[in-house]
Order: C-alpha cells, then sequence, then structure tokens
C-alpha cells in the first residue's frame, strides 16, 4: 500500500488537477497549489474519503501544508484506527 | 504598556457582547446618558430622557386613511382582516392605540362596523372627515368617539388650496367646526396639515391657543387634540434648526409654551427625503404621545413611518415587548403581499432578504455565531431565521449555513462544511463553469441536496 505521503499528493493532485510530481512536502495549499476556498474544503473531504477517517472541520482547516497534512492524518489515522 | 496613554487598551481574554444593550431576544435596547438640549429663543432647554420614558406614549395607525390613499381601495374583507392583525400585533396594552377609517361611502362604514363587532379593545377606531360640519353627521351615526379632521395651518394651504381671504377667515372657519364637534359630542383631532412649512409664530401658536381656550369649556374626554401633519416631509430632527422646519422647536412651542399635553399631541409624517422614521422617534421624544403610522410605511408619495419600525423602536425604548406580538409583523407582510402589496426584498424586518447575507465572509460568521451578523434573534422575534442567499461570493460557509437551516439543525447537530462539500462545488460550477449570472433559488439547492447528500435526506427529510 502506498505510503500516508504518497496518497496525500495523489489527493490534492487529484483534486487541484495537479501533476502529482509537482507537488512537494514544503508546498502551502493555497499561495503555491492555488487551492481557493472551496476547493479546501473538497480537500478535506477527499482525505477523509481516502483514509476513512473523520476529520475536525477547524483543526483540518487550518494545517496549511503539504508535509502538515500528511503529520496530522496520520495522527487521526492512529486516533481513529485506520489503516495507513 | 506605557502608562502616559490616553486611552490604555483594556485587554480581556473572553468577549465583551455588551448584551445590556444588545440582548439577542430583543432589538438593540436604546439607552440615554444625559439630556437633550435645544435652544429656543436662544436659550437652552433641557429635555430629559427619563420624563420622556415616564410618558405612555403609544403608536396611532392611519393604514386605512394615509395608507390607502395611496393605493386601490382594500376590500372590506381585507380590512377587517388586517385590523384583526394588528390588533393581534397591539397586544392587550394597546401599543398600536388608535387606527383612523374614512366613513365617506357604504363599504367605509361597513369596513367601521365589522371591525368593531370582533370586540378588540386596541387599536380603537376613530373617524377621519374634512372640516366640514355636515360631516359630523357621519361621525355621530357611526357612534365614533373621536374624529380627525383637516385644519390645514400652512399658507400655501390656507390661501392658495382652501382659497380663504384671509388667515382670521380660515381660524374662524376650522373653530367653526371644532365647535360642531363639541356640540355632537365628538372629540376632534384637528390636522394641523403642512405644519412644517406654516407661520407657526402667526397661525399655528394662535390657533392651536384657541383651540385650548375651548377645550377648557367641555369635559376633559372631548378637548381638542392636534396632530402635527408633516406633509411634505420638511421636518427637520436635528438640534439647531429653525421653525417651521425644527420638530424639537415645534413641539415644545404646543407643548410648554401653548400647554398641549403630551397625550393629546400626535406626530404625522412623510417620507419625502428619508426621514420618515427618526422625525417620527424625535416627536416622540421630544413631547408627542402619538406616533403616527402605516403598515409598511405605505402612503402617499413616498409614504408615512412604517408601523412595524416603530413597534421596533417602541420595543428598544421599553427594553420590553410589552405584550405586542412582533411574530404578526411577519403575518401582517406575507398578507399584504398575498393580496398585491408589494415589499421591496431589502425592506427592513419584513423584505424577503433583509436577514439575508450574500458574501462567504459574513456566512462564515453567521456559522461561527449568527449574532454577529444578524440584527437581533429574528427567528424568535420574527419567525425568520437569518438565511444565505448563494452566489459565486458565498463559498462553503454559506452552503453549510443553508444546509443547516433547511434541515433545522443547531448546535452540535449541525452538518460540517466538509460534509456539505459536493453542494458547495456544484454552487462555484455554476459560475465558474456555466457562466451564471443570478443567485441560486431556494428550490434548486433544495434538489441538489437531495441528490448529493441523499443521506442526510433520508435520515431528516424521511425520517
Amino acid at each position: 500500500m502506498a505510503s500516508v505521503e504518497e496518497r496525500v499528493i495523489q489527493v490534492t493532485a487529484r483534486v487541484l488537477e495537479l501533476d502529482p510530481a509537482q507537488i512537494e512536502l514544503h508546498h502551502v495549499f493555497t499561495t503555491d497549489l492555488g487551492a481557493e476556498s472551496v476547493q479546501s474544503v473538497e480537500l478535506v473531504a477527499m482525505f477523509e474519503e481516502e483514509f476513512g477517517i473523520e476529520m475536525d472541520e477547524d483543526e483540518a482547516l487550518s494545517v496549511t501544508n503539504v508535509g502538515d497534512a500528511v503529520a496530522y492524518i496520520t495522527k487521526v489515522c492512529e486516533e481513529q484506527g485506520a489503516e495507513t | 504598556m506605557a502608562d502616559h496613554e490616553k486611552f490604555p487598551l483594556v485587554d480581556a481574554t473572553e468577549p465583551n457582547l455588551i448584551e445590556d444593550t444588545f440582548d439577542y431576544d430583543l432589538p438593540p435596547l436604546i439607552k440615554f446618558d444625559g439630556p437633550l438640549v435645544e435652544y429656543i429663543d436662544g436659550k437652552p432647554i433641557e429635555f430629559s430622557a427619563a420624563d420622556f420614558l415616564a410618558r405612555d406614549f403609544f403608536v396611532t395607525d392611519t393604514t386605512f386613511r394615509d395608507g390607502q390613499q395611496a393605493r386601490p381601495p382594500y376590500t372590506v374583507d381585507q380590512m377587517v382582516h388586517i385590523y384583526d392583525l394588528l390588533s393581534k400585533l397591539s397586544g392587550p396594552n394597546g401599543v398600536v392605540r388608535q387606527t383612523e377609517f374614512f366613513l365617506y361611502t357604504k363599504n367605509d362604514r361597513d369596513t367601521l362596523d365589522r371591525c368593531r363587532e370582533l370586540g378588540h379593545a386596541f387599536p380603537e377606531c376613530t373617524g377621519w372627515i374634512r372640516a366640514v360640519k355636515g360631516d359630523f353627521r357621519l361621525v355621530k351615526e357611526a357612534g365614533l368617539k373621536e374624529t380627525g379632521m383637516l385644519t390645514s395651518s400652512s399658507d400655501y394651504h390656507i390661501f392658495q388650496k382652501q382659497k380663504f381671504k384671509s388667515r382670521k377667515e380660515c381660524m374662524d372657519s376650522y373653530c367653526e367646526v371644532v365647535d360642531a364637534a363639541f356640540e355632537a359630542g365628538v372629540r376632534p383631532r384637528c390636522h394641523l396639515e403642512d405644519i412644517t412649512r406654516a407661520d407657526i409664530r402667526g397661525f399655528v401658536l394662535p390657533f392651536v391657543e384657541r383651540l385650548m381656550r375651548m377645550s377648557e369649556q367641555v369635559p376633559e374626554e372631548l378637548s381638542a387634540k392636534v396632530r402635527l401633519c408633516d406633509t411634505m416631509g420638511f421636518g427637520l430632527s436635528y438640534p439647531g434648526t429653525e421653525l417651521p422646519r425644527s420638530i424639537p422647536k415645534l413641539i415644545y412651542l404646543l407643548n410648554k409654551e401653548i400647554g398641549v399635553p403630551s397625550s393629546r399631541l400626535e406626530w404625522h409624517g412623510h417620507n419625502d427625503f428619508h426621514k420618515v422614521h427618526v422625525n417620527t422617534m424625535t416627536a416622540w421624544l421630544y413631547g408627542c404621545d402619538a406616533a403616527n403610522a402605516t403598515l409598511f410605511g405605505y402612503g402617499e408619495r413616498t409614504g408615512n413611518p412604517p408601523l412595524e419600525s416603530a413597534i421596533m423602536e417602541y420595543i428598544a425604548l421599553r427594553g420590553d415587548l410589552c405584550g405586542i406580538r412582533t411574530e404578526v409583523i411577519t403575518e401582517l407582510a406575507e398578507y399584504m403581499q398575498s393580496i398585491g402589496f408589494p415589499i421591496p426584498e431589502n425592506y427592513p424586518f419584513v423584505g424577503r432578504h433583509f436577514n439575508t447575507t450574500r458574501a462567504g465572509i459574513h456566512a462564515g460568521g453567521l456559522r461561527q455565531d449568527e449574532r454577529i451578523y444578524n440584527i437581533f434573534d429574528t427567528t424568535k422575534v420574527l419567525n425568520r431565521p437569518p438565511r444565505v442567499a448563494l452566489t459565486d461570493k458565498t463559498g462553503a460557509d454559506g452552503v453549510a449555513l443553508w444546509v443547516n437551516e433547511f434541515f433545522g439543525l443547531k448546535g452540535d447537530d449541525r452538518i460540517s462544511k466538509i460534509k456539505c462539500h459536493k453542494v458547495a462545488r456544484w454552487v462555484m460550477d455554476q459560475y465558474e463553469k456555466e457562466g451564471r449570472m443570478t443567485s441560486i433559488s431556494d428550490q434548486e439547492l433544495e434538489e441538489k441536496v437531495k441528490e448529493l447528500m441523499p443521506d442526510y435526506w433520508d435520515k431528516y427529510c424521511n425520517a
């Protein structure tokens, strides 16, 4: 199974219609990857679907870059017993 | 922190929402922290807010008279229904104290009879006639205790319209009719038309002084009332303005110099300069107990003081509903619209979008705490929950707010905007991909919620 990082990048690329190879961990979703308001919400929704987890809305939307998203999702998966 | 700052920050970790004033259950309260001062004849005169609040001020209605002059006639049934709703709105304390009726046609008289048959204590039914002695027959036959009568006060009316040869001839004529009212046992309410364009010291004060002298000869319940009619909306609320436009000075002279008690003074405004509500409230404040108004401000030309706004002001001043059933304002608006009465969408308190927000950032605020962008608890006070209108500016916050309101979810039961993302995407695509230029209707969104959030639909709509 792909790593959390790979899956996060795949989802991000799909939602934002980007080439996964161009996405790096330090990239900020909004300024570097061009995520608009609704797309940020869609990203969170797609991460939930991909990992089978429920994220706190405010916490999830306060995550700014790809690396932090990987860390946050890993933490939530551990808390909720989801497979990573 | 530097100790020389004139206004040092008062740091806080908890918000101060100033709830003593912004009690969310009521319109924001109006509080005074000192007297009002108006210079009259060069001397400062203090008007005490405490004295004002101690008075029994109230609202009177002219929906069926001035309000009807500006539109095709209501049917008898329509007027009876509106009267019934006005009574419900008014409540047992008679905040809407009186309403006036024409008496000239059979329809007018049938309406009056049917309204009185309802047996409501308030609003009391009064009449409206020309300043013609013979018209008192109509008032007597109708069994009314009080009637308004035209006693126009400006030279525009005295000379240009009514063609009197002199002010004296005019005043004598008016006083003859007032005498006829007394003889008929009917209380006259003298409507001083166009008072804000009249010669106050040359005609208005002498006429009202004479009315007061005449009233001394009759029982108190017949003593003449005075309605100050700002016929063209020229009245000004600002301190320091001159007569005849100054509302504070006009009322002071009649109330304190001539001695007309506040209980016999009434203000009737028009909205030609967008001042109608504030002018009417100013009249309350400076000494008129009665604020004359029409439902939704409908009246001649630009209209009259909106009755529902006067009601809101009353509650804000009293700090209590005082028996008023505010939700009837919404019922009245719905009824008026059902009989073809147009109400603009942005019209305060009753317009379709009076508490609708369109900007996503405002919708976000509403979603967190509706007090941020809702004037008061419009759900409780007017049975109108705050709304969002969906456009390209609304964002996921607005969509989530709409969805939660649609399902009637509050607090922890609310659905997060993450769960609404498909609907939010559809909304955005309408504008970004489909080139839409109009807002999205509730019906369209309902269909999309059903399609894109089927689990929630089944849970909350099919339960």
